[in-house]
C-alpha cells in the first residue's frame, strides 16, 4: 500500500524518466550477463581444446566428437555429487590426449579403467569444488568456506581409503602404512575407529607388576617411556611428580600373581655362556630386538636388566602363558637350569652399568596414596591397554573417530599453531603434538615421527560419514579365528604357531609361510625333522623359526596333523611319474629362464629365493608345479615372478627340481645332483 | 530526516559488511604441516609422487640385485654374471619403451642375459608405469 501511495505523488514525466533509467539499467545488466557467459573461462578453454583436437585426431574422429561441447557434468546421485570437471578436462578419458598440455591431458596411469568416470566422477578421489567451472576462483584452490579443496597428489591416498577399507589397500602404500601404525599403536583401545572394529591392543598385564619391575625403573618409565625404550608404544602422559609418586605406589602394590617358586634355583651356578648360546638357539631376536636389531613382536631387550626382577623373569620365561594368556610368546621346553642360565645372561648382558643391585620389594600401605594412584590410573585411561584385576573395564576413554574426516575444519582447535585450517592439519597436529592444540588433552604424546604422523593422518582422513552406498565399499572380512582342539591344538597353543603363521588369514605376519596348504607343499618327514631342528631355506634370510626343544613325539604329531589336514587336493592329484627326458629338459629351462639369479644350487646362484639342492626331499611335486605356474595366486607380492610357463614347461622344471637331493632320481636322470 | 539518516547508515553498514565478505586481498600464508611431512619422502629423493611410488616398488622387487640406489650393488649382485648395470648412468633406464620391455618381459626379451626376470604377469600395468617413471628419474642429478 505504501508504495502505491508514493507512486501517486510522483509526476507522470518523472515516472517516465524513472522507467527509462530502470529499463536501461536492466538492459545493461542483461547484456553484461550475456557477455560474461559468452566469454566464460570454460568456453575459451573449450575453444583451445578444439584447436588442439584438430592436431591430434583424424577427420573421422573429429566428426564423431563434434557434438561434444557446452557445460559437461557427471551426476552421481548415489554419491550426492555433480562434477563438471570434464567441461575443461575434455581429453581426460581419451588415450589420444596422453601427454597433452593441461587441462586437456588424458588421466595418467590406468586409474580410469578401474575407476570409470561415469561411476566415480572426479571429486570422490580428488576432492575440490565439483560444480565450479572457473580455475582460479573455486575449482582447484583452497577457498574460504570450502571444507574440502582439491587434494594434492601426495595425500590422495586418504580418499582411496574411503572405499578401500581393507587394512592394506593395493597401490596405496602410505595409507596401508598409516593403518598398520594404527594397529601397532593400538589407537582403537581408546578411540572407536571405524574399520578397526573388534581389534584389541595388548599391553602387559599388571597383576604381578609389583613382583616384576624395579621401582626406579617404574618411576622413570612413567616420567617418559621413551627414555628407557625409544620404540616404546606407550606415550608420554606428562604426569606431575605427585601423580608419578602415587601411581608408582599403586602399581608396585599389585601383587595378585606370585611368581613361580624359584627357591631351589642355585644362582651361583648360573652359566651365562650357556645362557648366551641358548639365547641364540631359541632365536629370541626373531621377536625381540637387542641394540636396535631384531623383531618387533615382543619388547626390545637391550636394557631389560634395568627393568625386571630376577625371580619374576625366571618365572615368566618358564611359563609366559601363566602371566598373560594372550601373549604371542611361546613356551619352550627347557629345564630350570637352562632358564636360570638365560635369566642370568639377560640380566648381566642387557643392563646399564649403573643399574645397581636389585632392591628388596617395598610394601606400600598409605591408603590415601594408593587411592590417588588408582584415580590417576583410571583418569588417564590406563585400563584401556593394561589389564588389572583390581580395576573394572572402563570402556574407551577417547572420543569416537567416526566421520572425523567430515568435521568442519573451521570449528576444530589449532591452538597457537599457524596452520591452514584443514581436517588433515588438525588430525596431524593432534597425533603428533596433542598438547599444543590449546585444549586440555588426556591423550599422551606418542612421539611419532612427522612422517609416521602424516601416514596415520592419511588413514584417519579416510574415515568419513558412513553414508557411502554399500556397492562402493570394498572391505575384507576379518579372518575367522582358528583354534584347533586336541593334542594338536595344545601344541599350537604352547608353541604359539599362530603368532607368526596364518591359517585362513588368522594369525601373525612374521612368517612368510601360511599354513593353509602346508601339508601339500612339504613332505611329512621333512616337516618332522624341521620342527626339531629348523634351519633357514634362504641363504640371505636369518633363520627365524625358534628351536623349540620340542619332544620327538610332539614334532611327529604336528607333522602328521599338517600332512593330513592342511591339504589342497588339486596338488595331491599331480602325476608324479616323471621321465628322465622331462628332468633333462627341466634342467635346461632352469638355466634358460635364469633361475640361478635368485636360487642357490650347490655353491652357485643367488641369495634371494630358497636354496634348492634338497628340493626333492623337501617339497611335493604337485606344489612345485602349481607354484611355478601362478606364484601370485599363492603368495601375493612374492618375489617369485610369474613366467607364464606352459603346463609342459612347469612339469619339466618340477621333474628336475624333484630329482634334486634324491640319489635315486638323479641316477635315473643320468646326471648328478650338484 | 531521522529516518533518512537511519536508512543511510543501514545502507553503509550493509555495504561495509558485503565488501568485507567479498574481500580477496592478500592473506598471510599459514603453514601446512601435514603436507610438508608427507612430502618429506619425495623431497629427500627429489622425486615426484609417481616416481616415489616407483621407488617403493623398486626397493621391494628390484633392489636385492640392483641395489637400493640402483647402482648395481644389491646384496645379490655378486652372484650374477653378467652383473647388474649401474642404472643411474645406463642409457637403458632413460629409454621408456626399452625399460618397460625389460621390466615386463625380462632382460632375455631384449637379447640380454636371462637373469632379470619378466614382471609383466606379476605386477600391474600401473605398477610398471610407476617403475618406468622411477627409472627415468635416475638420470637426473641428485644432491
Amino acid at each position: 500500500m505504501g508504495v502505491a501511495v508514493e507512486v501517486k505523488n510522483i509526476a507522470p514525466s518523472r515516472l517516465h524518466v524513472l522507467f527509462a533509467c530502470l529499463g536501461i539499467t536492466f538492459l545493461l545488466i542483461f547484456s553484461w550477463v550475456l557477455f560474461h557467459e559468452g566469454t566464460a573461462e570454460w568456453r575459451t578453454t573449450q575453444a583451445r581444446f578444439r584447436q588442439l583436437e584438430r592436431g591430434v585426431k583424424n577427420p573421422h574422429q573429429l566428426a564423431q566428437s563434434a557434438g561434444v561441447g557446452g557445460l559437461r557434468q557427471i551426476w552421481l546421485p548415489d554419491l550426492g555429487r555433480i562434477d563438471r570437471c570434464e567441461t575443461c578436462h575434455l581429453g581426460i578419458d581419451d588415450p589420444a590426449f596422453a601427454g597433452a598440455p593441461a587441462p586437456f591431458a588424458a588421466h595418467p596411469g590406468t586409474w580410469l579403467s578401474t575407476h570409470p568416470t561415469d561411476r566415480f566422477g572426479c571429486t570422490p578421489c580428488h576432492d575440490g569444488q565439483g560444480q565450479a567451472t572457473d580455475y582460479a576462483t573455486v575449482a582447484h584452490q583452497p577457498q574460504p568456506f570450502v571444507t574440502r579443496p582439491m587434494r594434492p597428489l601426495e595425500t590422495i591416498e586418504a580418499n582411496c581409503g574411503t572405499c578401500h577399507r581393507a587394512l592394506d589397500p593395493p597401490e596405496a602404500p602410505r595409507l596401508a602404512e598409516g593403518r598398520r601404525l594404527i594397529v601397532e599403536s593400538g589407537c582403537f583401545s581408546c578411540h572407536e575407529i571405524p574399520g578397526f572394529e573388534g581389534m584389541t591392543f595388548r599391553g602387559p598385564s599388571l597383576d604381578s607388576v609389583g613382583y616384576k619391575v624395579r621401582p626406579a625403573w617404574l618411576a622413570s618409565w612413567l616420567r617418559d617411556p621413551k627414555s628407557y625404550l625409544p620404540q616404546s608404544k606407550m606415550g608420554n602422559f606428562h604426569l606431575s611428580a605427585d601423580e608419578i609418586g602415587s601411581l608408582e605406589g599403586f602399581l608396585l602394590s599389585q601383587r595378585t600373581q606370585v611368581p613361580l617358586d624359584s627357591t631351589g634355583v642355585d644362582w651361583k651356578k648360573a652359566d651365562t655362556a650357556n645362557g648366551r648360546a641358548l639365547f641364540g638357539e631359541l632365536r629370541c631376536v626373531s621377536c625381540h630386538a637387542v641394540n636396535g636389531r631384531g623383531g618387533t613382536l615382543g619388547p626390545e631387550l637391550t636394557r631389560i636388566g634395568d627393568k625386571v626382577r630376577r625371580d619374576w623373569l625366571f618365572s615368566y620365561l618358564k611359563d609366559p602363558h601363566r602371566v598373560q594368556a594372550d601373549t604371542p610368546m611361546l613356551q619352550y621346553r627347557l629345564n630350570d637350569a637352562q632358564w636360570r642360565d638365560i635369566t642370568a645372561f639377560l640380566l648381566e648382558q642387557y643392563s646399564s652399568a649403573d643399574a645397581g643391585a636389585e632392591p628388596p620389594p617395598v610394601t606400600y600401605q598409605d591408603a590415601r596414596q594408593l587411592a590417588a594412584g588408582r584415580a590417576v590410573f583410571e583418569r588417564r585411561g590406563c585400563p584401556s591397554c593394561h589389564r588389572l584385576a583390581a580395576i573394572k573395564e572402563t570402556g574407551r576413554i577417547g572420543p569416537s573417530l567416526a566421520g572425523i574426516a567430515d568435521r568442519d575444519p573451521d570449528e576444530l582447535p589449532y591452538g597457537k599453531n599457524v596452520v591452514r585450517h584443514t581436517t588433515d592439519n588438525y588430525i596431524f597436529l593432534k597425533v603428533l603434538l596433542p598438547d599444543t592444540l590449546g585444549q586440555p588433552s588426556t591423550m599422551p604424546t606418542f612421539g611419532f615421527t612427522p612422517a609416521d604422523a602424516a601416514r596415520i593422518t592419511l588413514a584417519l582422513a579416510s574415515i568419513r560419514k558412513s553414508d557411502l552406498p554399500a556397492s562402493y565399499v570394498l572391505r575384507r572380512p576379518a579372518p575367522a579365528p582358528y583354534r584347533p582342539g586336541g593334542t594338536f591344538g595344545e601344541l599350537v597353543g604352547r608353541y604359539r604357531c599362530l603368532s607368526c603363521h596364518t591359517v585362513g588369514g588368522f594369525g601373525g605376519d612374521l612368517s612368510t609361510v601360511p599354513l593353509d596348504r602346508i601339508g601339500s607343499q612339504l613332505q611329512r618327514d621333512y616337516v618332522a625333522k624341521y620342527l626339531i631342528n629348523p634351519g633357514a631355506v634362504r641363504v640371505s634370510v636369518e633363520a627365524r623359526m625358534p628351536v623349540f626343544h620340542m619332544l620327538p613325539d610332539e614334532a611327529k604329531t604336528i607333522a602328521d596333523y599338517l600332512s593330513v589336514v592342511f591339504l589342497d587336493d588339486s596338488f595331491e592329484q599331480y602325476d608324479t611319474r616323471f621321465t628322465a627326458e622331462e628332468a633333462r629338459r627341466g634342467q635346461d629351462l632352469y638355466g634358460k629362464l635364469g633361475c640361478q639369479a635368485c636360487h642357490q644350487l650347490g655353491t652357485k646362484g643367488g641369495y634371494v629365493g630358497p636354496e634348492l639342492s634338497t628340493t626333492g626331499t623337501r617339497l611335493k611335486p604337485g606344489w612345485i608345479a602349481a607354484w611355478l605356474s601362478t606364484p601370485q595366486t599363492y603368495k601375493p607380492g612374492t618375489l617369485q615372478p610369474d613366467y607364464g610357463l606352459s603346463g609342459a614347461d612347469a612339469r619339466a622344471l618340477t621333474a628336475y627340481l624333484t630329482s634334486l637331493g634324491r640319489n635315486d632320481a638323479a641316477k635315473a636322470r643320468g646326471g648328478t645332483t650338484p | 530526516m531521522t529516518t533518512r539518516v537511519w536508512h543511510a547508515s543501514a545502507v553503509t553498514v550493509l555495504t561495509l559488511i558485503t565488501s568485507a565478505a567479498c574481500r580477496t586481498g592478500p592473506r598471510s600464508q599459514p603453514g601446512d604441516p601435514m603436507l610438508d611431512a608427507i612430502r618429506a619422502e619425495e623431497r629427500e629423493g627429489k622425486l615426484t609422487y609417481v616416481e616415489s611410488q616407483g621407488k617403493r616398488l623398486f626397493v621391494r622387487y628390484c633392489a636385492t640385485c640392483h641395489g637400493d640406489e640402483a647402482r648395481g650393488d644389491g646384496q645379490n649382485a655378486s652372484n650374477l654374471s653378467p652383473a647388474p648395470p649401474d642404472m643411474t648412468t645406463s642409457k637403458t633406464s632413460q629409454d621408456p619403451a626399452l625399460i618397460r620391455r625389460v621390466i615386463a618381459e625380462g632382460s632375455a626379451a631384449v637379447g640380454r642375459s636371462p637373469l632379470s626376470p619378466p614382471w609383466g604377469r606379476s605386477l600391474s600395468q600401473q605398477q610398471i608405469d610407476y617403475l618406468v617413471a622411477y627409472c627415468q628419474s635416475m638420470g637426473r642429478k641428485k644432491p
